[in-house]
């Protein structure tokens, strides 16, 4: 099972090896590269995400929407992208430099680190840490700092209140999130993403956990939204009431960072969803059991490399799901207030959390077959 | 050495730097937010250096508890309170930073020769997963401990609502007005005081 | 690679998968005593910890009605806590949770010391409570809390769970502190109380930590003297940094900073509770932790004990003289009492830690009735200035009573329960050769009895022009008010108990020396020397009631 599969690294180094470099060099030609990939495969979802706004949004209202530049409106991220970049950066007279400036990378640092341990297929994934998903926990609790800074450094009072609300939604929501999180890892008997994955790909389908834990994926699926200042969450930016929130002041390539950050954050939560509950890279049936039917075996080439790329594109299935649910709620439901929003994170969703995190560890205890002994 | 070493002993020189220099600046920053922003980065630091030592579950809760929740709740406390104090230079002022100055290089020197000067017990750091570790310890011989933290943190948080909760009916002063029984002791008059009293008597 | 090692790791810990640790599901099973855990030993604190539990619980859903049981139901706990020390005296556990928590002898009478002084806390808490308004579910908490945290701290023989316990009595202390929340008072008090003990803990860690590294990664305390060896200035280091942050839980000079502020600010139970209860753990923890980890640097820790002792004798009964409060009066002279008491850990010696023991046992009664007193007189005047005491003999005998004789025991005039324990600790300073400490102690005894006797002069001045203000409108005592029966119980409680543990000391002296004996870890040889040794030592006191001089040099 180990070996099932591509290795992608140890062929990179291998061949490097052949061509007469030393293990150390060759280790340190690959480590570059995944995370290129991962930054070029981020901005191009990114990209594929926006058109997809305007695209749904539009159709949700009855519009065409953008359909001018290149078939279908697909090159309007492109203009969209060039139109950031070339705009000028404006820095507020009174506003700190130094925190207007680190804000918005503080935002969208924390975002791309995150990828590094999403997995796309057995072998597919940049690094297969042992705390997996508590390092995703961990490293999205820094975003709120961020907010803060380019609130308070853009020395502007919807910044600052936009800012303030950012986080602490984004403090309220993290205590549900890894809540929901947390009753997952008990069922996988590890915070490794792979063994998540893993622990799903027995039956196809069925053994995914959106059937083991309804109440879990649901809870999860809110505070991803909150967390991701999605409406009906996006108090942080609310329009009609604080101008932008904290990127008011922003423009340019700052504001870039922010627009890119949200988009790719949208993204993640996205594919930590299809991983933790919709059985990740794995197929409605196991690849296994097709194999065996087709009579193929499991270490050939040409499988591997379909089923590598079948994973690839499953995933991509799963959190696109999301991302358009996501898109639909944005034209259905109307903004909460701040104190509603706050009453359903720590009133609502925390107990019910709870009480899903010990239902798990019971149903666990007594039915350890399905739930993960 | 090799490769791996290498870039530990650089990492450790730079995460230590940055520790240092990131706590010096929440010292030393002229405004109480930058302070605040640099203790972000100080925890950060710390998380590194724990992950230097293969501690990666330790790191990253440093990052999600000290980063993620203490050092957002201190600015938060910071940016909800808008008061500007300017502060009079103290007397002495300079004193006061050269004797502490001096105690503080004092204590750094007395500490630094013990850790030098004593033979510690090292032992090599298992390369196993943390987390199996710590959870091994948490229910085996610190159960205990484990079990009483939970107590704890129980009261930590009705300790927390009593703090905050906005109290709806407020008495009148003297009979539970949730205040001390004792009186307090009268204030004594300051001397403007004193000399408007006199004026209106006159 | 990480798939690997995350397989390994897996498999070992299945390997040694311990099986005493597979406990069967049925709750009840979890506290057999056949079980290698020995949890047994903690039943006193799953007794507390479950009335805290229902206390929080009746708050929660009962009506107004239920809400006033909640005092009677913590003390109903709290003597169940009691009854179960008093049967776990009968079966001492040695050791429990592989190494944890020890319920030998002395940490069942520092226990059973914390769990009374809570229990006189309630009786006069209920009726100030009540009073200042203060929501009244939560208090009892908050208390049941840091009784907890008192309890486990006098049992931990491992590191963590010294720090753990030592922040739930700390933290739910500084809650406690600030409980009166729209007094300012109050919240200075828990602010400073808060900022002093979170350095102080941060001084113990840093201590702690050096003690780990030492001795190659232990916690245990057992474990760490014995892999420490000498450790030479790190040894000393990790003392000096162990003593600040006990000491500061003692109210030990220079450690003392915060007592009187927040003795002064905190609402008078909780004041009672930290002079007593808190002070009680911090005197296990002391003994406790320096016999069990520095039995090689015992003459360091003896000599930094004995300059603790002496500034804290001289400044606690100093200071006491110049206070107009009588809350802060008891503050400073608790400082004073700790500094007593510290002789008989500096003694060392089997009567030495007997007459702590002892002595902790009559100040629990004395002070706890002081503070009694203090809280009845506030209840009824709205102060606690000395001067406003003048001429209460004529109008409440009883409370005059009361307090006179609670300060008098404190100041340690015959034949109350004070004396005896301060003669007791004061002869075994004297035999173990602490003669500076012992002198020191004399003195600033007779000054801490002019400043009680100064109190108790006030009091029964006999002159109706003299009287006070708030004495002249002193109104009737209404003992059907809620919490008053309580306060009344608490108070002839602790009048007996001071009039009589004096004179009938031998049980509890016998109690105290037994325990001594038989907690191996301060190492005396048990039973054989133990039926001598008392007797002489009754045989020396009782000889000696009319002049202590002799019984010094005895």
């Amino acid at each position: 099972m180990t070996k099932a599969g591509i290795d992608l690294q140890l062929g990179f180094e291998t061949a490097l090896q052949n061509l007469g470099l030393g293990a150390g060099a060759a280790h340190a030609l690959w480590m570059p590269l995944p995370m290129l990939l991962l930054i070029i495969a981020a901005t191009l979802g990114v990209m594929v995400m926006t058109w997809l706004e305007r695209k749904i949004s539009a159709a949700a209202q009855q519009r065409i929407g953008p359909n001018m530049a290149g078939p279908q409106g697909v090159l309007i991220p492109i203009a969209d992208g060039i139109k950031l970049l070339t705009k000028e950066d404006v820095l507020p007279i009174l506003a700190d430099p130094v925190l207007f400036t680190l804000g918005p990378i503080l935002v969208f640092l924390p975002v791309f680190l995150c990828y590094l341990v999403v997995p796309f297929g057995q072998n597919l994934l940049i690094s297969n840490i042992a705390i997996g998903v508590f390092f995703l926990i961990a490293t999205s609790s820094v975003q709120p700092i961020g907010l803060l800074m380019s609130g308070y450094g853009s020395n502007n009072k919807y910044s600052l209140l936009g800012g303030l609300r950012a986080a602490a939604q984004s403090i309220s929501y993290e205590l549900p999130l890894a809540l929901s999180v947390l009753a997952v890892v008990l069922m996988s008997n590890g915070l490794d993403t792979v063994g998540i994955v893993e622990q799903q790909s027995g039956l196809g389908i069925l053994s995914w956990n959106v059937w083991r834990q309804p109440i879990g994926f649901v809870i999860f699926l809110i505070s991803a939204l909150a967390e991701t200042e999605r409406i009906p969450f996006d108090l942080p930016e609310a329009e009609e009431e604080l101008v932008a929130g904290y990127q008011t002041e922003y423009s340019g390539m700052k504001f870039a960072l922010f627009y890119l950050g949200s988009y790719a954050n949208l993204l993640l939560a996205s594919l930590i969803a299809a991983v933790l509950y919709l059985g990740g890279w794995s197929f409605v049936v196991p690849v296994e059991t097709i194999a065996a039917l087709a009579g193929i075996p499991l270490d050939n080439p040409f499988l591997q490399i379909g089923a590598a790329a079948l994973g690839i594109v499953m995933t991509m299935v799963k959190a696109f799901i999301f991302i358009f649910l996501a898109i639909l709620l944005r034209w259905t439901l109307p903004r909460v207030r701040i104190d509603q929003l706050l009453d359903l994170g720590w009133k609502f969703l925390l107990p019910v959390s709870f009480v899903n995190l010990l239902l798990t560890a019971a149903l666990k205890l007594a039915f350890p077959t399905f739930f993960g002994g | 050495m090799t490769l791996g070493e290498g870039v530990q002993l650089v990492t450790f020189v730079v995460l230590s730097a940055m520790a240092i220099g990131f706590a010096l600046g929440v010292v030393w920053a002229p405004s109480i937010v930058y302070s605040g922003f640099l203790l972000g980065g100080v925890f950060l630091s710390m998380a590194g250096l724990y992950l230097l030592l293969n501690a990666d579950f330790v790191a990253a809760a440093q990052v999600l508890i000290y980063v993620g929740a203490v050092n957002v709740l201190i600015l938060f406390a910071i940016m909800l309170v808008n008061r500007r104090y300017t502060f009079a230079p103290l007397k002495l002022g300079w004193l006061r930073n050269g004797v502490t100055a001096v105690v503080c290089l004092g204590l750094f020197a007395l500490l630094t020769a013990m850790a030098l000067n004593t033979p510690w017990q090292l032992e090599p750091i298992q390369p196993t997963s943390s987390v199996l570790v710590m959870g091994g310890h948490f229910f085996r011989e610190y159960l205990l401990p484990f079990e009483l933290a939970s107590v704890l943190l129980l009261m930590a948080l009705i300790g927390a609502i009593v703090l905050a909760r906005r109290e709806f009916v407020i008495p009148q002063a003297g009979e539970g007005d949730l205040s001390l029984l004792e009186r307090a002791r009268p204030q004594l008059e300051s001397e403007s005081e004193r000399q408007a009293e006199l004026v209106s008597t006159r | 690679m990480p798939e690997a090692g995350r397989e390994t790791g897996n498999r070992g810990m299945l390997a040694v998968d311990p099986p005493h640790l597979s406990w069967s599901s049925s709750p009840m099973d979890v506290f057999a005593p056949t079980g290698n855990l020995y949890a047994g030993a903690i039943w006193p604190e799953v007794v507390v910890t479950l009335t805290l539990l229902l206390v929080l619980v009746v708050d929660l859903v009962g009506g107004s009605a239920a809400r006033k049981s909640l005092p009677a139901l913590s003390i109903f706990g709290l003597i169940g806590a009691l009854v179960t020390l008093v049967l776990q005296w009968q079966q001492p556990q040695l050791e429990s949770f592989l190494g944890s928590f020890a319920a030998d002898p002395i940490s069942i009478l520092f226990r059973g010391l914390v769990v009374g002084t809570a229990v006189l806390t309630v009786m006069m808490a209920e009726r100030y409570i009540a009073q200042s308004g203060a929501p009244t579910g939560e208090f009892y908490v908050l208390l049941l809390t840091a009784t907890l945290g008192g309890m486990f701290l006098s049992g931990a023989t491992d590191l963590i769970l010294v720090f753990v316990s030592l922040e739930t009595l700390g933290i739910a202390s500084y809650l406690m502190a600030g409980y009166t929340k729209r007094d300012p008072r109050s919240s200075e008090a828990a602010l400073k109380y808060l900022l002093i003990g979170a350095s102080s803990t941060a001084i113990f860690l840093y201590g702690m930590s050096l003690l780990y590294g030492l001795s190659g990664g232990q916690t245990k305390l057992e474990a760490i003297a014995s892999s420490m060896g000498d450790a030479g200035l790190a040894g000393i280091i990790a003392l000096v940094l162990c003593i600040g942050g006990i000491g500061f839980k003692l109210a030990a000079v220079p450690f003392h900073q915060w007592t009187p502020d927040v003795y002064e600010g905190s609402p008078t139970p909780v004041v009672a509770f930290l002079s007593v209860g808190s002070k009680a753990a911090g005197f296990a923890l002391a003994v406790r932790f320096l016999a069990t980890v520095f039995p090689a640097m015992t003459e360091e820790w003896r000599a930094v004990l004995s300059v603790l002792a002496i500034l804290t004798m001289i400044l606690g009964n100093v200071v006491a003289i110049a206070q107009t409060r009588l809350k802060r009066l008891l503050a400073y002279s608790s400082i004073g009492q700790a500094g007593f008491v510290l002789i008989g850990l500096v003694a060392g010696t089997e009567a030495g830690y007997a007459s702590l023991i002892f002595y902790l046992m009559v100040y629990l009664v004395m002070n706890l009735g002081a503070f009694l007193c203090v809280t009845l007189f506030s209840l009824k005047t709205g102060t606690d200035e000395i001067s406003e005491y003048s001429g209460l003999y004529q109008k409440d005998p009883f409370l005059t009573l009361c307090l006179s004789i609670c300060l008098l025991s404190l100041g340690g005039l015959p034949p109350l329960a004070g004396f005896f324990g301060k003669l007791y600790l004061f002869w075994a300073g004297w035999q173990a050769g602490a003669y500076t400490l012992v002198l020191v102690g004399l003195v600033t005894s007779v000054i801490s009895i002019y400043y009680y006797v100064r109190v108790v002069k006030t009091i029964v001045v006999k002159e109706p022009q003299e009287m006070s203000v708030s004495v002249q409108n002193y109104p009737e005592t209404n003992w059907q008010a809620e919490g008053m029966q309580a306060l009344r119980v608490g108070l002839v409680l602790t009048l007996v108990a001071t009039i009589f543990a004096g004179i009938l000391s031998n049980p509890l002296f016998t109690l105290s020396t037994q325990a001594v004996e038989q907690s191996p870890f301060l190492g005396f040889p048990t039973a054989q020397a133990f039926i001598p040794q008392s007797a002489r030592l009754q045989v020396a006191v009782k000889g000696s009631l009319g002049s202590s001089a002799q019984t010094g040099e005895g």
